[in-house]
């Protein structure tokens, strides 16, 4: 492998990362086990490259503009006492409806507010600060902690270890239905910042749940990289609905894994949205892991300007008689690229597997570019397993028959674009949330 | 039909393929590849100092070019241990009475000059490195349609050999492009003129015969405007303990309006690498078809392409793939817009059985510019037992708004219910799993011609035999 430009810049400032976040991490005076992961990650991330264009996920997408030597780590944002301290732009996303859920802001590397809710509180689910999970529920933490994100997957994820800054801990006891939804929200409070968070969430047998993930962040002219990782797990006939809605301004590089465990007769859905941020790359794994698990995925990517989107999911069929169903849509503006990478991979013995996967592309300009990989990595017989994927213009007779009922063009348009996402938006959890996507899309149409 | 379970997938190959005859060549470069080797193969065929050199620059390239780490493992190759070059007798025949008693024997033993006489415009037969057979119709020969072995396409058209040799697929391509450019020897050269259409179809059929061998044929098609040909190939190869290697690279230019079919059945011993490039450019309003069965070989990556040069231009691929024990036919297909209103179709349909792997990569490739651009890919999978695998890896790169393109796949097993509806019907379970398999790859046996029809139906039964334990 080829030493990219990002290894040559990155030399020094990776070093200075790890060798900081040890520092803070003792005088923080966290548990010897995550000192120990930390290190052991500090040295896994000193012993690989970054992903350069070689490799086939990073073929297309090329963070080599980021300039990595410029990225601070460590910023420390200002605590907030309340909701009224948030920036306003997350203020005005909760649309008043703060008392409506738990609530946890991660504001650059810090989690800056935690405010659960009494009714969840009563039904004993956690959800809380990783440092307060480390202190407060080492168990159960140490449990799911890098249980499914491999340390070694890549540079970034080693260096998103040993350095993480924040995250969040979310726990649903066994066969408890937590009544209302929780809402994270990641803040970025402007350029050169280098944010690590590790959300973990774990949802017990027959528990169910619902999480927010929004993101979003000050404007600036110099370039953020937030590179979080995910690992949620659903127990034996639990069910999981999280929304991941990415709204980065566009200073924002993205690279973030995310990976799901799905267990026996449990459910998972999982909407994943992408409109914000200039250069986005999210890697997401479902693992159908129990008999009988099911995983839903509907998302969307909506880029325009010189917006670059990287989705790559992987549905795994570890076991027999799971159902995964995936539709990834894509809509394109001006000068914009999206790539959908997706495999279905059914194990050995997995028999009976059920495994949909779509993506369907939608260019409203002639100097946008959309690559579609759907992929199937088949094993076992006794399956079905099915991809499509589309890639095409406005339908001119729709157009037309809108334009014939005396709709303005642009205005046809934009109905049949609204019409595209409209789907995947009707999955995602709360009117107030519906609303704020659906005003976005609005605003990007233009 | 028989009924035992244990019956290996490719059985009845050894009987109708597999025999070798003694080697009698008359010249064996000796194992390895190097300068010195390129050398005396340009040598002895007293090629002029361009191909020399083309060569030469083929082999530094391959030498630098690392191999590919997806598809199938290529990283067992011992490229050292093979023979480059085998001529298996001093002269090409131009009548089967010419011919050498055994290389006649062998082809006799494959059904070749009854096939001529039956049905076919012209026929060439490559045995190990050289052609040693090779005829075409009076008719045609006056009507200026060209049919040689690209040796003698070198000699004795000079100009328009030159003109689009390694135009389509320079030898930087990929590592096994560089390997044939470098040491490539036989194939078929063919040029249609304007207007000509050749309406039975041109027969080449390649055979191995030496052991550890590579054997690195290069093609090239010339069809000119308005003008049609359709080519057939065939191969074979004695079962051997070691490993072969078969790298070919076939290059086809279709002219404004002209219409070109290719037609491969593939059916190596399980012990060839079949590595091949193949590509074709298509202009205007011209038609480019690629027909291609993979049956044989262990390994085989091949990826036939058309790119569509100019407005009108239309590609179509139809694949088969069937990998049975110890099998991986990585097949596939590339189309690759470049012009407005260009049209493409890819149909893919691939089986696996007793533990062999199947499975499309493919490319839809709309640049800029090439608006109105249509493509529709079908891909269809069957897995008849669980220690097989099906893969598929389609590739779309769209830089177009204005266009319309569509992939689907497909993977499943046999469905019991077709099963029980046949049985109920007083066919056995193994004939009827036979005959599904047979009605899934319809769609593309109906476009071989009727004996290759026929042949394909008899080699997936043959190969569907002991299917149902």
């Amino acid at each position: 492998m080829s030493a990219t430009n990002l290894d040559v810049k990155g030399a020094n400032a990776v070093a200075g990362w790890l060798a900081a976040a040890e520092t803070r991490a003792s005088a923080a005076h966290e548990p010897e086990w995550m000192l120990k992961r930390r290190r052991h990650a500090a040295q896994v991330a000193a012993s690989m490259p970054f992903p350069s264009r070689e490799d086939e996920l990073w073929r297309r997408s090329d963070f080599s503009a980021l300039p990595i030597d410029s990225l601070d780590a460590s910023a420390s944002p200002p605590r907030a006492r309340n909701v009224d301290d948030l920036p306003a732009a997350v203020v005005e996303r909760l649309a008043g409806e703060a008392a409506k859920a738990a609530l946890l802001v991660q504001r650059d590397g810090d989690v800056v507010l935690e405010q659960t809710h009494p009714t969840l509180q009563k039904q004993g689910v956690v959800v809380c600060s990783m440092e307060r999970a480390m202190r407060e529920h080492a168990g159960l933490l140490q449990e799911h902690f890098g249980a499914q994100l491999a340390t070694d997957y890549d540079r970034w994820v080693a260096i998103g270890e040993a350095l993480r800054t924040g995250g969040v801990f979310v726990h649903v006891p066994k066969g408890v239905h937590a009544e209302l939804p929780v809402r994270l929200f990641q803040w970025i409070d402007g350029g050169r910042r280098l944010v690590a968070p590790r959300t973990v969430i774990a949802v017990g047998e027959q528990g169910s749940l619902t999480v927010l993930d929004e993101m979003l962040s000050e404007s600036a002219e110099e370039p953020s990289l937030h590179a979080g990782g995910i690992e949620l797990s659903v127990g034996r006939g639990g069910k999981l609905t999280f929304a991941s809605l990415q709204d980065w301004s566009r200073n924002v590089f993205h690279y973030g894994n995310a990976r799901a465990q799905v267990g026996a007769d449990a459910e998972l859905q999982w909407i994943q949205v992408m409109v914000g941020g200039r250069m986005n790359k999210q890697h997401i794994w479902f693992d159908m892991a129990g008999q009988g698990a099911q995983a839903f995925v509907h998302g969307f990517m909506f880029g325009d300007h010189r917006q670059h989107f990287h989705l790559h999911t992987l549905q795994r069929h570890l076991a027999p008689n799971c159902t995964s169903d995936l539709l990834i849509k894509g809509c394109l503006k001006d000068r914009a690229r999206s790539v959908y990478q997706g495999l279905i991979q059914v194990a050995e013995g997995a028999q009976r597997t059920d495994a949909y996967q779509a993506n369907r592309n939608l260019l409203l300009s002639d100097q946008a570019r959309a690559d579609s990989i759907p992929g199937l990595e088949i094993l076992a017989n006794d399956v079905r397993c099915t991809h499509g994927a589309t890639l095409g213009h406005v339908d001119p007779e729709q157009l037309y028959y809108l334009t014939a009922r005396g709709l303005p063009r642009a205005e046809a348009q934009r109905l049949i674009v609204e019409a595209f996402f409209e789907p995947v938006i009707e999955r995602v959890p709360l009117e107030s949330v519906r609303e704020r996507l659906r005003a976005e899309i609005a605003r990007k149409l233009g | 039909m028989s009924t035992s379970p244990e019956m290996d997938l490719r059985d009845g190959y050894a009987e109708k393929y597999g025999f070798h005859d003694d080697e009698q060549s008359v010249f064996k470069s000796r194992k390895g590849l190097d300068a010195d080797i390129v050398r005396q193969i340009s040598k002895l065929k007293d090629e002029p100092q361009w191909m020399l050199d083309y060569r030469l620059k083929a082999l530094e390239i391959f030498e630098k070019k690392p191999l590919p780490t997806w598809g199938g493992n290529v990283a067992e190759i011992d490229f050292q241990d093979i023979y480059y070059y085998v001529k298996p007798t001093s002269e090409e025949a131009k009548s089967w009475d010419d011919v050498p008693e055994d290389m006649k024997r062998t082809f006799d033993k494959l059904g070749i000059p009854e096939a001529e006489q039956k049905f076919l415009a012209g026929v060439g037969a490559q045995y190990d490195s050289e052609v040693v057979y090779h005829k075409i119709k009076e008719s045609l020969e006056k009507q200026g349609v060209i049919f040689l072995s690209a040796d003698h396409g070198l000699k004795e058209h000079p100009e328009l050999f030159k003109q689009y040799f390694g135009t389509i697929i320079p030898s930087s391509d990929n590592k096994f492009a560089a390997l044939n450019s470098a040491v490539w020897s036989g194939g078929s050269f063919i040029y249609v003129p304007k207007g000509v259409k050749v309406d039975v179809p041109l027969q080449a059929y390649f055979r191995i015969n030496t052991k550890d061998m590579g054997q690195f044929e290069r093609t090239l098609i010339i069809v000119d405007e308005d003008a049609y040909v359709h080519y057939v190939e065939g191969c074979t190869a004695p079962i051997y303990s070691s490993d072969s290697l078969h790298s070919a690279v076939v290059e086809i230019v279709v002219k404004k309006g002209g219409r070109c079919r290719y037609t491969t059945i593939q059916n190596w011993s399980n012990n060839v690498y079949n590595l091949v490039t193949k590509r074709a450019v298509a202009y205007e309003n011209a038609t480019m078809e690629w027909v291609d069965g993979n049956l044989g070989s262990k390994l085989t990556m091949k990826y036939p392409a058309v790119y569509m040069m100019e407005p009108g231009a239309h590609g179509e691929i139809l694949s088969i793939a069937f990998a049975g024990r110890g099998q991986h036919q990585d097949a596939g297909a590339k189309v690759v817009h470049c012009a407005p209103n260009t049209s493409s179709k890819i149909i893919s349909k691939s089986i696996s059985k007793d533990g062999g792997r199947a499975g499309y990569r493919g490319l839809v490739k709309v640049q800029k510019g090439a608006v109105d651009s249509r493509s529709t890919v079908n891909c269809d999978a069957l897995i008849l037992d669980e220690e097989s695998r099906s893969d598929t890896y389609p590739y779309m790169e769209i830089e177009e708004d204005r266009v319309s393109i569509g992939h689907e796949a497909t993977v499943s097993k046999i469905g019991d219910e077709q099963v029980f509806y046949l049985m109920s019907r007083g066919i056995g379970e193994e004939e009827a799993a036979a005959m599904i398999v047979s009605g899934f790859i319809e769609p593309i046996v109906k476009e071989l011609p009727m004996e290759y029809a026929v042949e394909m139906n008899r080699l997936i039964q043959l190969q569907m035999e002991g299917s149902v334990g």
